[in-house]
Order: structure tokens, then sequence, then C-alpha cells
């Protein structure tokens, strides 16, 4: 079997044959074959796709060893809070789980939805089993997820199910220590569910994460999702919507920092699939020599089922130092007539003007620039509630160290 | 599978799905009329040919070659990129959906008999002369006040009667050119392509290629191996030219290609107005249309480039129309020159064109204003791509696609600044207008920005004519099909703006025309 799959990729790299071999070594499962055939089909994607073509993690993935970074600290840790922790050596749960919590980890593999799309998510569900985790409590439910530890591949993969009307607080840190990592993570909101997710993402400089979240919201269900971003080596946060159901809405935020030797990609793609659903996405970046910031954004709009959709998108980005790059490509596609659908894309250099205010008040060029940014980005961390300072925290040490 | 997004669900089953019961036949009976009024270009003119023989092979290459009395290196040139094509893939990125081209089933060669022989207007046959003066292209001189009727009243009260020189490409060869004499006299060269190669080899020799090489894509190297007649345009040091320039292509023989090639040049300091007008008969069969347009403007040297693209976009079924497949790039090389595109899109079955600019001088300025209207089954992915290299480059971008009937728009863009082009700008504004529940619009921009001190901005709303508008306009007492023009004439107004003012009311009438049909 693992010749046949080693066929369809097309000139695999050592790094490809070393997911193979990962893959050959699983209990054998037919939906596990589908999902690792999902991702040979493209291998790991590199310039020459279309969606990656500016994060090209053929070339980044090279040799699986396990890199010397130290794990970053993790900002979003709680007392108090459940913490669900993944690591290249397995998963680990806390006994006591909140009331109206059921979780339930599954060795065999669970299908996913148009995993053909995701070539890195359907690796991530390839390879590893699946934490299933149900909401059906009347109170908020707050839970915390840490992916980490040492390792050469780290897979992870959990899916979250939200009862009607329940509400779920879930802050995510990727902080790296394995050389390629791809984690999945899947929520299904039913009617009048609310989300509000808070992703805290840090690589190494030798280290190579992908992070795919599958989100699909019913009737007037609602999330909010506040990201920053520090990069890897190469480093993806993909999110794809579908609001299934009318009234459905989504806020989409993000902030990226890039310092030299980092690439943040912050991907998006949401399907308005009924009436009258909305999306708000902004998503602020700010990039330093060497470093370079990626923003994919799609609305697909499809006929009929899209009408009085209301959607907006912006992006905009800071290249703080000469030799910072970034790229950006905010696409629609719309169906339908009765809609409404912006997108605005800006990147340059701080404001001079504000620079020199600042200056002039005594305030060092390093400084200066740090309050700047940090106003710059400031607006896309506003949702992420409880967890808005530790992330401005974080993002301002970055600016000033 | 229900109709909604994504480009395989646009098949024939959606359509079945879309013709409900109950819809009245004279409706869509009149609607069929309209269309087939609305595009007055499409009659055949009935005079004998000259083919090639029906496919592409070396023989093919040789052929036009031969015709034309090519040199050597010409001919090998062609070999080069036909051996080249036939190794490469037809690009599929673009969202156009079609069948297969079977590129054996066209002529790659047809002109009226006796053709090379015309030495004066006097010689053109009267059919060809009757068919541009049908469609508002006068070839005589004497006839010529305006190069396109019906602008008369505005613009010759606005200027001073302004000429237009004409190159008129009617299938593969140039039939006439006008005011050469003239022309001549202010030292600027205008004639057919295949003219220049022999009275200016040095100029086309060193030009030709450098903009759009041989190797740059499918269809530009398809097209160098059988370019058959275009135009060729020279503008000396410090010359403003007299009058505006153009060339009108008319395809009109049956299962035939049109590949022609048109090549200006703008020395130092010099200005060229150049406009491009395209019409097509209404055949059943899909025609081909594989172009290249390169454009070279030295230091402090301005070329403006309009269009005005109206081939026959097929029926309201999606039979026949124009595939229009077409490379169209500009290279400011030199200090402060600036190239400007124009386009009115508002016909092809299938449109794949993207005219973009090359700032590598440094101040130098692009840019590209562009109305696409699609209407029918029409198919248009088009856009622009500005790359800057120089310093302090600066480029503008205003696109207004306008989607009707079962049709789709797609815009699609790239701005990238490269590592060495300090202090460059862009702005970018695309707008989408979709006039019906069954057409798309699409906007797909790629923004790369490697400088820290160049500023980009972009932004793009997709929206339906508001109704309110729509019925300020009606209480006025305008009927609903010309308030809809009215309005979106309103909606692309910067863009029109930047035609010549001649083709500026071609463009409005053109327009009113494209949407007529489209609402109720």
């Amino acid at each position: 079997m693992s010749t046949a799959l080693r066929d369809i990729l097309r000139n695999p790299t050592v790094a490809e044959l070393e997911l193979v071999a990962r893959y050959a070594g699983l209990k054998v499962d037919a939906r596990r074959e589908r999902l690792f055939e999902a991702f040979a089909l493209t291998g790991l994607p590199g310039r020459r796709d279309e969606n990656w073509r500016w994060s090209d993690f053929k070339s980044a993935v090279t040799a699986l060893d396990a890199p010397k970074t130290p794990p970053a600290h993790d900002p979003l840790a709680r007392g108090g809070v459940a913490t669900l922790r993944f690591s290249p050596s397995g998963f680990a749960a806390p006994s006591a789980l909140p009331a109206g919590v059921r979780l339930v980890t599954r060795e065999d593999v669970q299908a996913m939805g148009g995993a053909e799309d995701v070539p890195l998510g359907a690796l991530a569900a390839a390879l590893s089993g699946t934490v299933q985790v149900e909401v059906s409590a009347e109170a908020p439910v707050h839970l915390h997820m840490v992916f980490q530890g040492p390792g050469a591949i780290h897979a992870a993969r959990i899916a979250f199910l939200l009862r009607p009307g329940t509400e779920l607080h879930v802050s995510e840190s990727h902080l790296g220590g394995a050389a390629f990592s791809a984690a999945l993570i899947e929520f299904t909101l039913q009617a009048g569910a609310r989300l509000n997710r808070t992703i805290y993402q840090r690589g190494g400089a030798g280290e190579v994460q992908a992070i795919t979240a599958l989100i699909e919201q019913d009737a007037g269900a609602e999330s909010v999702q506040t990201v920053l971003a520090f990069g890897a080596k190469v480093s993806r946060i993909e999110t794809r919507l579908v609001h299934r159901e009318t009234g459905s809405k989504a806020t989409l935020n993000a902030a990226y920092l890039a310092g030299k030797g980092f690439h943040a990609d912050i991907t998006t793609h949401v399907r308005h699939g009924a009436p009258a659903c909305t999306t708000r996405q902004q998503t602020k970046g700010a990039v330093l020599d060497g470093g370079r910031g990626v923003f994919r954004g799609k609305f697909l709009v499809p006929r009929t089922s899209g009408q009085q959709t209301d959607a907006s998108m912006q992006h905009n980005a800071l290249l703080l130092e000469e030799g910072a790059e970034v790229f950006a490509k905010p696409e629609l596609e719309i169906l339908a007539d009765d809609v409404q659908c912006a997108h605005g894309n800006t990147s340059g250099a701080l404001d001079g003007t504000q620079l020199f205010y600042l200056r002039q008040r005594g305030i060092p060029l390093v400084q200066a620039r740090a309050m700047l940014t940090e106003a710059h980005i400031a607006q896309a961390l506003e949702g992420a509630g409880e967890h808005e300072d530790a992330l401005r925290t974080e993002a301002s040490r970055w600016l000033a160290p | 599978m229900d109709c909604c997004g994504g480009m395989d669900e646009h098949d024939a089953t959606c359509t079945e799905v879309k013709v409900k019961d109950g819809v009245d036949a004279g409706t869509v009976a009149a609607a069929k009329r309209l269309e087939s009024e609305n595009y007055s270009a499409g009659f055949i003119t009935d005079i004998e040919m000259d083919f090639a023989p029906k496919g592409l092979s070396e023989d093919t290459v040789r052929f036009i070659s031969a015709r034309k009395g090519e040199p050597d290196w010409l001919l090998e040139y062609r070999l080069d990129a036909y051996r080249r094509w036939l190794t490469m893939e037809e690009p599929v990125w673009a969202r156009v959906n079609y069948p297969k081209i079977d590129y054996q089933a066209y002529y790659y060669y047809a002109a009226p008999k006796d053709s090379a022989k015309y030495k004066s207007i006097d010689e053109v046959p009267q059919e060809i002369l009757d068919t541009y003066a049908k469609l508002g292209i006068p070839l005589r001189e004497a006839e010529v006040l305006l190069g396109v009727e019906g602008a008369a009243e505005t613009a010759a009260t606005a200027r001073e009667k302004p000429r237009i020189a004409v190159d008129a490409v009617f299938d593969s060869v140039s039939v006439a050119t006008t005011f050469r004499e003239e022309l001549k006299k202010a030292g600027v060269i205008f004639m057919s392509i295949s003219e220049a190669v022999h009275e200016y080899p040095e100029l086309v020799k060193k030009y030709l290629g450098t903009v759009v090489p041989a190797t740059d894509n499918f269809f530009a190297t398809l097209n160098a191996a059988v370019f058959s007649d275009g135009t060729f345009v020279y503008v000396p040091k410090g010359v403003r030219c007299p009058m505006e320039l153009s060339t009108y292509f008319r395809m009109n023989a049956e299962s035939t290609g049109q590949f022609e090639r048109t090549l200006i040049i703008a020395d130092e300091a010099a200005y060229v107005s150049y406009l491009e007008g395209c019409t097509a008969p209404m055949r059943d069969e899909n025609q081909l249309h594989a172009a290249v347009v390169e454009l070279v403007a030295l230091d402090d040297a301005e070329i403006k480039y309009s269009t005005v693209q109206n081939w026959w976009p097929g029926d309201e079924n999606g039979k026949g129309g124009i595939y229009n497949f077409v490379t169209k790039r500009g290279d400011c090389r030199g200090a402060r020159s600036k190239i400007s595109w124009t386009q009115v899109e508002t016909g092809s079955a299938i449109t794949w064109k993207y005219p973009s600019c090359i700032l590598r001088g440094d101040d130098s300025v692009g840019e590209f204003y562009s109305i696409a209207v699609t209407n029918g089954r029409q198919q248009a992915d088009t856009g622009t791509k500005m790359i800057h290299l120089g310093k302090r480059t600066k480029s503008r971008i205003i696109s207004k696609g306008i989607s009707a009937g079962k049709s789709d728009n797609t815009y699609r863009g790239l701005v990238s600044v490269h590592k060495k082009a300090e202090g460059a700008r862009n702005f970018t504004q695309c707008d989408s207008l979709l006039i019906g529940d069954k057409c798309g619009a699409h906007t797909v921009p790629y923004i790369e920005n490697r400088r820290a001190d160049a500023q980009l901005e972009h932004e793009a709303t997709t929206t339906k004519l508001s109704e309110d508008q729509l019925f300020y306009v009606r209480q006025r007492g305008i009927g609903e099909e010309q308030a809809v023009a009215l309005l979106v004439n309103g909606f692309v107004r910067e863009v029109l703006q930047e035609l010549p003012m001649e083709f500026a009311v071609e463009a409005q009438k053109l327009l009113e025309v494209s949407l007529e049909g489209s609402v109720g």
C-alpha cells in the first residue's frame, strides 16, 4: 500500500518519504488511507501550487530532526481552566472536565469533509487519532489547548461539537518543538451556538507549522476568532469557514509579527452557503528585515444561497524595515447579486509624520516604532476577550524587546 | 448538483434549472431578437479569399512567412516558436471554461485575393471599403474627419476636427493604412508590421519580442509562430505624433484565427495615442484570436493605448463567438516614461487578457483603466500586471466589471514591487456590478511588496444596482433599460474619461447596447 502511495507523490522529497514511512507504520484503516491519499495527491505543497505559491512547505520541510530550539512559553495558560495537551508523544487531558463537556479519544481515524482542499489538514488527520469534544453545557465553557513538545513530526486532530445555544471559549497555544507540526481543529456550531477562539502561534526558526481549522455554522451561530502569530521557518494558520444556515455570523481577526527568518501566513476561506450571513475580517501585520508576511483571504458567495451576504475583508500590513516582504491575495468570488462584499488591502511603511511627532517628544526610534505598530495591530486583538492583554503584552515585547 | 459557486457548476444543467415554467415565450423571443440586433457588426463580407491549408504545422509557418516574403531570421524566429509551442500546455488557471480547442481546425492565414498588390486605396476592393464604412471607419482620407462616425456632434465641437490615421487589418492582412505620407513628414513610421519587416528591418529586429518574448506563454508563443499582420509604429525622439493612430481589426473568413502582432515604440520624449477596435461576423463556430501587443517607451516618452473590443460574443446560448487570448505588455524602459492602457471590453465569448506595464525606468508611470461588460454566456478573465522595478515608479489601476445575463466577469491583477523599487506607489480600485442573479463577479488580486517605503492600496466592492437610484431615474420618466444604462455609465465614468474623446462617445454607445435586455 505504501508503495502505491509513494507512487502518487511526484518526485517525493526525503521528508515526504519519511511521512509515507510514518503512515505505513500505522494501523491499516480505509479512512486513513483516503486521508493520506488526499495529502499524497499534492504532497507537501509548494510554490507551484496556486494556493501555496508564497508559502513553500515542500522546500521548508527538509530533514525531520527534532529541532534544538526550546519551546516558547505559553501566555494563554490560566489556572483553573481545563487544559488539553498535545505533543508528538501523545495526548493528555485532565481527569476532571467542566460540566457539560464530554471528551472521547479515538485511535481510529474519522472522516473529514473537504480533505482535498487542505492537504496538510488531511495529513494531520491521517497520522493521528481523533479527540472529540462535545459541549452541551448551559453555562459558557472555557478550555485551553497546548500543542508543544520535542519530536520530528507532530500531528494532532481535535473535533468540537457545540450543541444548540452553547458557548465555548477555547484558547490554543501552538508553541512548536517539532520539526514539522500539522494540526487539524474542527468546530461544528449548531443553531445559536457561540464560539470564541483565540490562537497564539510561535514556532522556532527551524520549525514548520500548519494549523488548519474547519468551522461549520448553523442558523444564528456566531464565532469570533483572534490570532496572534509570530510565524516560524514557515507557518500557516488556515481557517475554512462555512455559513451553513441563515443568520450565521463570523469575525475572523488576526495579527502577525514576523522577524528575520520568520514566515507567517494567515489564510482564510469563507463560504456564504446560506442567505443573510455576515463575515467581518480584519488582518493586521508587521514585518521586519528578512521576515515575510502572507495574507490570503477568499469570500465565496454561491448563487441563490448567498443572497443578502454582508461581508468585508481588510488586510493592512506594515513593512517596518527594508528587506521585509508582504504578499497578499484578497479574493472575492461572487455569484449572487444582492450582496455587499468589500475588501481592502494596504501595505507600506509607518507614517513618517507620526514617527516624527513621537520622536520630537524624546521617544527613541525603536520605542516610537513599537508604539505605533502596537496601535496598528491592537484593533485586530480586541475580540480576544480575557486574552487580549496577554496577546498585547507578547506583541509589545516582540516590538521593543 | 444545485447551481452554486465554483466554475464546474456553471454547466448546461444549471441553465436548464434556471429556465422556469411559465416564462413568457414572447419575452424569451424578444430577448433573443434584441441580442441579435445588438450586434450591428455581425455581417459577413462576401469576398474571394486566399487561405493557407487548414491546420497548423511547420509547413503552415513556412507558408505564412513565404507569403509575406520574410527574411530568414524571421522564419527562424517563427519556427523556433512553433517547436517550443508544441511542447507547451494551454494554461488552465483563468476562470474561464470552454471546450478543448482543436488547433488543427483553423486556417492560420486568410487574405482577400490579390491583397498583396494594393498599392493605394483605389485598388482596395469596394466590398472591403464598404465593410469598414459600415463599421464607421472610412478609409478614404478625404472622408476621414473623425475616425469614428457618430462622434461628430459632441467631439468636433470640443476639438478642432482631429484626424485619425487608420491601419485596417482584414483577417490576416493589412488592407490599407491612411495618412502614411503625412505622418512620415513628422518622422512617424506607421505601417503594417509585414511592411515594416521589409522597410525597417533593423528597428523590427531590435524590438520584436523584447517585451513579450516568444517563450512567454502558450498563446504568445503560438502568435510568434503564426502572426499574420498588425501595426508597427515608431515615433522618433521628441516627436509628438500629430494625430491619433488606430488599427481596426476585422475577422471575416470562416474558421479563421487572427494572430496580429502590434509593436509600438516611442523614442525619447515622444508621444503617441493609439486606438484599437475589433469586430467580427456572427458565426456559429468559435473563432480564435491570439494577439500580441508590445509597447516600448524610452526616456520621457508616453504611449496611450486604447482598445474598444467588440468581437462577436456568441449568441445567448453561448454558440459561436471569439476566443480572445491576448498578451499585451508595455515596457517603460526609460526614465519618466508613461504607458497608459484603457480598455472597453464588451465582446468575445472568452476573454483572457492582461495588459501590463513593466515599470523599469526610474519615475516611470503605468496606468490601467478598464471596463469589462459581459452578457449572455460570456466569460471574461481580465486585469493587469504592474511590475515595479525602477525607483519612484507609480501605477494606478481602475477596473470596473459589469456582469449581466449568465456571464462571468473576473478581475485578475498583480501588483509587484521589487527590492530596488524605492518609493513605489500603487493605487488599485476594482468595482463589480451584477445585473441579475445568474451572473458572477470575481476579484483575484495579487499584491507582492518587497519594499518598506512602497505604498500600496487596494480596495474593491461588489454591489448590485441601487434600487433607490433606479427608482429615482425611472420616476423621471426614463425607461428601465435606459435607466440602467445611465446608472452604469455613471458607474464607469472614471474609465470613460480616460478614453480619447472619439472613442469615449463610441464606448458609451457600446455600453448602452451591451446592457440592453439585461433587466426585466
